[in-house]
């Protein structure tokens, strides 16, 4: 158990999609930024210290698993999910991202919510 | 004859007259016998011994049945037509005679047999006998030709008619009878464009054409049957004319179109089929997000602590993304449907661009690409089919995607212009060699990887714009993109 609130990042360019994370997580006890591009996910990676990000696969200026590898190299320390309407769990991109390691996760569209908390709750965050 | 000998003779010595007689016999292109009470031939002319290749001592002095013997004019009793001329001293005329001797070749004749008389008692009879064995052939070889002929047109698959200058119909061959259901006596003299064309103005002024103008006219217009079904045909109009090269009528050539529509139509439908296999990722992604807002709604709901305010947001999104995925799904729909007709109406082409548009516009998004339409007007009216105009943009618009492989910009513009409307597709993709340039029209071209590209595309953009009756042109770049420009005639 950890005692600080865990950041998250949620990147979704779906501002309905948002909607819903925001709820779910803050509900969760989580805080967290919104950001609706690649470009904003990055800005706010360099200015603000995240434990978790939940990308959308894709988005509309960058594709969301370069993103994923992008802020990994940024910060090592950050887990990051997929969370995608476009991949299935088996799909090759994802496991490859997967056992490349730049991905922890992946959560396919529409999700059920204990899906999400039992996987950030996975990498040892347990808040309510 | 001798010819010296004649002019040697005075200008009025009876002998001069008797002698030119003489020539003119020997002259003649016929064949001459005079013949004797006794059937003998007392004189033969130099036609009838050339052509019988005998001597004047071989038939002069002769009976005739040694001359023309019945066996050799397959037993024609040339005797007895010979003595009831000497009977009733009247001519007998224009019979036909065929002259088969041995080492000669077949020969007909046409022979009259005319009495030669003398104070009313017949003294001799001239048996003429005139060649026609060419004009005989020729005209065995004219019935022989015309009968090749109406097979041809009789057994022909396509429709064959004529009619006169007015277009009242004077044949009509057995495809047409077949195809119509009428037959060639329920038609005869009936109006071509009045009874049998669903067009009948356009027609008309087609057959007024052919009048002034040397050239066929061709076009596709509807054939009506007795069943009252209409049949495409593609025509061919052309001109009868007479040896003064007045127009004296109409031959009409026509093609059955239905099996070729049919299969259009079904190449258009698995091409459409294969262009929603390239939408399928995006679609599935556009659908599954306001899925998931909507499930995720619904579990908010199903929590007791959930607050009034969100329990109202939580309605008006799942609603709002029923709605989203629904109009989604609806687009799909109409797009996916086999078309039922290439039936051409008043179209508005901003909307049919508008559509197109919205269907690619998920697989845009998830490739980067971003889209921007501008249109001069809000309406720009032409004549055609909007489901085949939407399917050439979704083409056109998925080709551009698929050429910009790390993103770019989609940019689709229409407007008027002073002879139709045209309408310009311009991405910032890898672009198309020169040497590719050329053939992206060809049927199965494709630059894709095997599996991926049917190579249909734009060869199925390339027929729409043609039936439309309008041009596509394509500039590129290498490396920079490529610009198509659709022509189309106002309505």
């Amino acid at each position: 158990m950890k005692n600080t609130r865990p950041m998250v990042l949620v990147v979704d360019d779906e501002p309905d999609m948002c909607w819903v994370l925001e709820h779910l997580l803050s509900k969760q006890g989580f805080d967290l930024r919104v950001a609706q591009t690649g470009d904003a996910a990055l800005k706010l990676v360099e200015s603000t210290g995240f434990t978790i990000a939940l990308l959308d696969v894709k988005l509309t200026d960058m594709d969301g698993l370069d993103l994923a590898r992008r802020i990994k190299s940024m910060d090592a320390s950050i887990h990051i999910v997929m969370i995608s309407g476009y991949y299935y769990k088996d799909d090759v991109n994802i496991r490859k991202a997967i056992d490349e390691g730049f991905v922890s996760g992946f959560i396919s569209k529409p999700f059920h919510h204990e899906e999400v908390i039992e996987t950030l709750q996975g990498f040892g965050f347990h808040y309510n | 004859m001798d010819y010296e000998a004649l002019d040697q003779l005075g200008r009025d010595d009876p002998y001069r007259y008797k002698d030119m007689f003489g020539m003119f016999l020997e002259s003649i292109p016929s064949s001459v016998l005079l013949i004797n009470r006794d059937l003998r031939v007392i004189f033969a002319n130099r036609n009838f011994i050339t052509k019988s290749r005998r001597t004047q001592h071989e038939v002069v002095a002769q009976k005739l049945e040694q001359v023309i013997p019945e066996a050799i004019i397959e037993h024609i009793d040339i005797a007895s037509k010979v003595r009831e001329v000497f009977q009733k001293n009247q001519p007998i005329r224009g019979d036909r005679m065929t002259y088969r001797a041995p080492g000669i070749p077949i020969r007909t004749y046409y022979y009259s047999i005319l009495p030669f008389a003398w104070r009313g008692e017949v003294e001799n009879v001239i048996l003429l006998m005139d060649d026609v064995t060419e004009q005989v052939r020729l005209s065995e070889e004219v019935r022989r030709v015309e009968r090749h002929l109406a097979s041809v047109v009789e057994s022909a698959r396509d429709v064959v008619l004529s009619t006169d200058s007015e277009g009242l119909i004077l044949t009509w061959n057995t495809a047409a009878e077949k195809l119509t259901g009428y037959r060639l006596w329920e038609v005869k003299g009936s109006s071509f464009f009045e009874r049998f064309v669903s067009k009948t103005a356009e027609l008309r002024q087609v057959f007024s054409n052919l009048r002034v103008v040397d050239s066929p006219q061709t076009g596709e217009w509807e054939l009506l049957t007795k069943s009252s079904n209409r049949i495409p045909i593609s025509w061919v109009f052309s001109a009868m004319k007479d040896e003064r090269a007045r127009s004296v009528g109409v031959v009409a050539v026509g093609r059955d179109l239905s099996e070729h529509r049919k299969l259009e139509m079904q190449l258009l439908q698995s091409q459409k089929l294969a262009a929603l296999g390239v939408m399928a990722g995006g679609i599935a992604h556009e659908i599954r997000n306001p899925l998931a807002v909507c499930s995720s709604a619904a579990q908010f709901l199903k929590s007791p602590d959930t607050s009034p305010d969100l329990r109202e947001e939580c309605i008006a999104r799942i609603l709002s993304g029923i709605h989203k995925a629904s109009s989604i799904i609806e687009n799909l729909l109409r797009f996916a449907r086999p078309s039922s007709s290439t039936e051409m109406a008043a179209v508005n082409l901003v909307d049919a661009i508008g559509d197109a548009l919205q269907l690619v516009s998920n697989q845009a998004k998830i490739e980067k690409i971003s889209v921007s339409a501008d249109f001069s007007d809000k309406e720009i009216a032409v004549y055609g089919n909007a489901n085949l105009l939407q399917q050439m943009f979704i083409n056109l618009f998925l080709n551009a995607i698929n050429s910009m492989h790390d993103g770019g910009r989609l940019t689709v513009c229409a407007g008027r212009l002073e002879n139709g409307a045209v309408a310009r597709i311009e991405d910032t993709g890898c672009g198309i060699s020169p040497q590719h340039l050329e053939k992206i029209f060809d049927p199965f071209f494709t630059l894709s990887p095997v599996g991926q590209g049917t190579g249909l595309g734009l060869s199925i953009c390339y027929s729409i714009v043609k039936q439309h009756l309008g041009q596509i042109e394509v500039q590129s770049t290498e490396g920079v993109g490529t610009v198509f420009t659709v022509q189309l005639p106002l309505l």
